[in-house]
């Protein structure tokens, strides 16, 4: 977060409105990511089972004594307000302190990172997929509005935004792994047979973005700047990538900016059907093996990301948009 | 785009986006698409509610002299690993995915307008808390939050329920405060207020029926995502328990017979599919149909 907070100071110098509209972001997310520290914590206490018990045989501990796990209990604060346990579950948290790995006894925060590069790289590769695809099929469509690769467009979008990325990652494996021998049914990671399911990933999104992108470019080609353009006879093609794209891109950037969410999350389930070895397999593994500790970091982890990755496309809109610069006048 | 909303929100602060109820059923027959989405829909839910009485075998009925059989005039989609006939399976759960979907959605609708419309009427600490809890919601991934607490929870039926309730009613509750209060500034609500009629009656004859239809267009358009999220966490052996059948379930149980038997694959992919295309038609023509802002 200090890195963050350290890049509007120069902006703010230039722009007193833009200032206040970052800071206000910058604290609208900070108050965010409290909420969300709650519901983290909160899901401990919800979860079934003495977590003092879990802890002592994480920590090697085999058949602990009564007494063992009281005092675990009177360490842990278990017995004191919940009021109190939450904040000082916040100060060990905020200091990288997200308790033990049940199974593996190992800080929950090592085991995640040590996880996380493989999730990014599914999902980074799987963002650029579906940015490629979204920008291709949203300027075909509008390229060629009402002619045949604009029908083609609007019909495999309107089946790709219904075709759920599970099921596309268990037809793939079947019929693209099994069946055709092209990548591996136990991926294990590496960078070669990231396609697949970055592909399946993408697909929703993709399908979903060009509708976004076709129906911005449509509007843009139907404005007067763009009439203008025309006029002093630059051709179609220009006025699209030139005139139009720079200006349905803005929409396109937030809709980005909220999917990169579902793109995380979704990431979770692809990664258990190609047994991609990033942090959804591994929390599957924790749920299964009741270890909440992993679930909680998890959550913790996936929604710093989603707060980070939606205040870093705001202020890129900020950025771009000479609108939002002029202090939110409209 | 930007420039130009919030101008015509200026100008015609009264848009009612409430179509007359009257002509919905015709303009949504007009929609090509909506008479596909409806017709896929109808005949999804019908072969869900007559399925007990089309399913040629009990669906949970073992017959271990005809395991993993491929499709055959007697089985028309095969059996699975404890020869049961999978069409009979496919059919029973479709009618607990689909009922499963209803009754997430519509628990989330109601939660939705209840809390919305509070925080819109009752304004100060009320609304602050509520729309905080709403922000925090909203930041994290429905489906990362639903995994993480019927992960905790323990997988089941009740708990699938309400970890997908808790993680889904958020936005529904958004965006009923803010036709609330962008209702309270219509001149036929003020008109209303000096009249001298009573919220109550205002709130039932001049809002709600508003929000009750922004959040049915949210509530179609949201079923296929809802549907894909049952069968995926069912398919992750979070949800919906064995030896009942669902489509997301009876997935993950096919991939144990990935490469033998595929057919048991394709059974639950292509309801799941219809399904959500057909929510999806849906929901895009109602849109359309409800809400003129968007049509213009």
């Amino acid at each position: 977060m200090s890195a963050l907070a350290a890049q509007p100071d120069s902006k703010m110098a230039r722009a007193m409105p833009v200032a206040r509209a970052v800071g206000g972001r910058l604290l609208q997310a900070l108050l965010t990511v409290l909420g969300i520290s709650v519901i983290t914590w909160a899901l401990l206490p919800l979860a079934p089972g003495d977590p003092a018990l879990s802890l002592l045989e994480a920590r090697g501990v085999k058949d602990p004594t009564a007494q063992q796990v009281a005092a675990l209990r009177d360490e842990l604060g278990l017995d004191r307000p919940l009021l109190v346990q939450y904040v000082e579950w916040l100060g060990r948290a905020v200091r990288g302190d997200l308790s033990l790995s049940y199974k593996t006894g190992q800080p929950v925060l090592e085991e995640l990172g040590k996880r996380l590069p493989a999730t990014l790289f599914l999902a980074g590769t799987s963002l650029l997929i579906a940015l490629a695809l979204a920008v291709t099929g949203g300027l075909l469509g509008a390229a060629y509005h009402e002619r045949w690769p604009d029908q083609l467009v609007r019909l495999l979008t309107q089946v790709g935004v219904s075709a759920p990325a599970f099921l596309l990652g268990l037809l793939a494996l079947r019929f693209v792994v099994v069946e055709l021998g092209i990548g591996k049914v136990l991926s294990g990671g590496q960078w070669q047979y990231v396609l697949l399911p970055a592909l399946c990933l993408a697909v929703s999104r993709a399908a979903d973005w060009a509708q976004l992108l076709r129906a911005s470019l449509l509007e843009a080609m139907g404005a007067n700047y763009t009439l203008v353009a025309s006029a002093r006879g630059a051709t179609k093609l220009r006025v699209l990538w030139r005139y139009a794209l720079p200006n349905a891109a803005l929409p396109l950037l937030t809709a980005v900016g909220v999917g990169i969410g579902g793109l995380i999350g979704g990431s979770a389930i692809i990664e258990a059907i190609f047994t991609w070895p990033g942090i959804g397999s591994f929390v599957f593994a924790a749920i299964s093996a009741r270890d909440f500790p992993v679930v909680q970091g998890f959550v913790a982890l996936i929604g710093l990301s989603y707060v980070t990755a939606s205040l870093l496309i705001d202020l890129l809109a900020v950025a771009l948009d000479p609108r939002l610069r002029a202090g939110g006048a409209a | 785009m930007s420039l130009e909303t919030p101008l015509l929100q200026q100008a015609q602060p009264a848009t009612t986006p409430v179509a007359p109820p009257r002509g919905l059923w015709a303009r949504l027959l007009r929609h090509r698409e909506a008479k596909l989405g409806l017709g896929l829909a109808l005949l999804l839910i019908g072969l869900a509610l007559l399925g007990p009485l089309l399913a040629p075998f009990a669906p949970d009925a073992p017959n271990f002299r005809a395991k993993l059989e491929a499709p055959s005039a007697e089985h028309w989609l095969g059996t699975d690993q404890s020869g049961r006939d999978q069409l009979s399976r496919v059919l029973d759960a479709g009618r607990r995915t689909l009922g499963t979907a209803l009754l997430v959605l519509g628990a989330v609708f109601i939660i939705g307008l209840v809390l919305g419309t509070i925080a819109g009427m009752a304004g100060g600490l009320v609304d602050v808390l509520l729309m905080r809890v709403v922000d925090v919601l909203m930041a994290l991934p429905s489906i990362v939050l639903a995994i993480a607490i019927v992960g905790v929870l323990g997988p089941g039926f009740q708990n699938l329920v309400l970890a997908l309730v808790i993680s889904w009613w958020a936005y529904y509750a958004r965006l009923a405060r803010s036709y609330v209060l962008n209702a309270r500034q219509r001149p036929d609500v003020i008109a209303a207020r000096l009249a001298g009629i009573g919220w109550g009656r205002i709130m039932v004859g001049h809002v709600l029926p508003g929000v009750a239809a922004q959040l049915l267009i949210v509530a179609t358009l949201d079923l296929g995502s809802m549907i894909a999220a049952i069968a995926g966490l069912s398919f992750l052996g979070l949800g919906v328990q064995p030896p009942a059948a669902e489509w997301g379930a009876m997935l993950a149980d096919s991939r144990l017979y990935f490469t033998l038997a595929p057919w048991l694959l394709l059974g639950p992919v292509v309801p799941i599919f219809l399904a959500v295309i057909a929510a999806n038609l849906l929901g895009n023509a109602l849109r359309d149909t409800l809400d003129p802002g968007r049509l213009r």
